[in-house]
């Protein structure tokens, strides 16, 4: 079992690393939406290995279900297709710059991450999703509460800064 | 390795991917791609520490939870600024979009 659990932590790492690099390079958009949909996917992968499956199903749901349609839905109504904006690459000194901030702040994290010691189990524990329905109802009530008016005034907010006039300003 | 820093590992790539993105992307668009991905990034780094740790399991998990809502929400206004943009300045180039004015 251990042996397939590593087999499939590289095939999902494996997923992630090139669905994020065709997230960030691909020339059209709708290609690096494939990307990321890809990357979710291999996330959601991560969390059933993490012993999380209620995570992998959310992860699916609200990312791959919502976040993606909606951001397709802002390449439609922004017309960017594959001549649009990505279409020619980026300068050199952007390249240059992107790829400078890039190693500094992995350099400084992986080696942080390398050279501390991390208290670990080792076994992912298992949480009863019954656990997680009293935390949100019981300590984590507030913060529950909270996304849900965050969700409704962005929601509505949305609404508010679409909104077509039809008579002029 | 522990498997606790292989998968800080994963999620510092899809951090590190995300920022490239984000500081090479010429459109809104594509900027709001590369967050997604630094957003992902930093839910599976917590449910790692949790699941893999003594620490709470069921703050990490719920916490996570609450990163994707706010994604949600956070892709949501992001989609309408896009278009006021877009209907405004007929472009979503980051370099076209200067003006500030009210």
């Amino acid at each position: 079992m251990e042996q397939m659990a590593k087999v499939a932590f590289g095939i999902y790492t494996l997923i992630i690393l090139s669905g994020s690099i065709l997230a960030v390079s691909a020339k059209s958009l709708v290609r690096a939406m494939v990307g990321l949909i890809a990357t979710l996917l291999g996330v959601a992968g991560m969390y059933m290995l993490l012993n999380s499956p209620f995570l992998a199903l959310m992860q699916i749901l609200i990312y791959v279900g919502a976040v993606c349609v909606l951001i397709f839905f802002a390449i439609m109504l922004t017309r960017a297709d594959a001549g649009g904006e990505e279409a020619a690459s980026a300068p050199l000194r952007q390249n240059l710059l992107a790829l400078l901030a890039v190693t500094t702040v992995g350099g400084i994290l992986s080696w942080l991450l390398l050279t501390r010691p991390l208290i670990t189990t080792g076994v992912p524990v298992e949480v009863a999703i019954e656990k997680l329905g009293l935390g949100l109802l019981g300590p984590y009530g507030l913060a529950f509460e909270l996304i849900s008016v965050v969700l409704l005034v962005s929601m509505a907010g949305a609404v508010l800064l679409a909104w077509e006039r039809r008579n002029g300003k | 390795m522990s498997p606790l820093t292989l998968y800080q590992l994963v999620s510092l790539m899809l951090l590190l991917a995300g920022l490239f993105g984000i500081s090479q992307r010429k459109s809104l668009v594509g900027m709001l791609i590369s967050v997604e991905l630094m957003l992902n990034g930093a839910g599976l780094s917590i449910v790692a520490a949790a699941q893999l740790t003594p620490a709470n399991a069921v703050l990490g998990q719920l916490g996570t939870l609450f990163v994707m809502g706010l994604a949600a929400a956070e892709a949501t206004l992001v989609l309408a600024i896009i278009v006021v943009i877009a209907r405004r300045f007929g472009t979503t180039k980051t370099s076209v979009i200067s003006t500030l004015k009210g």
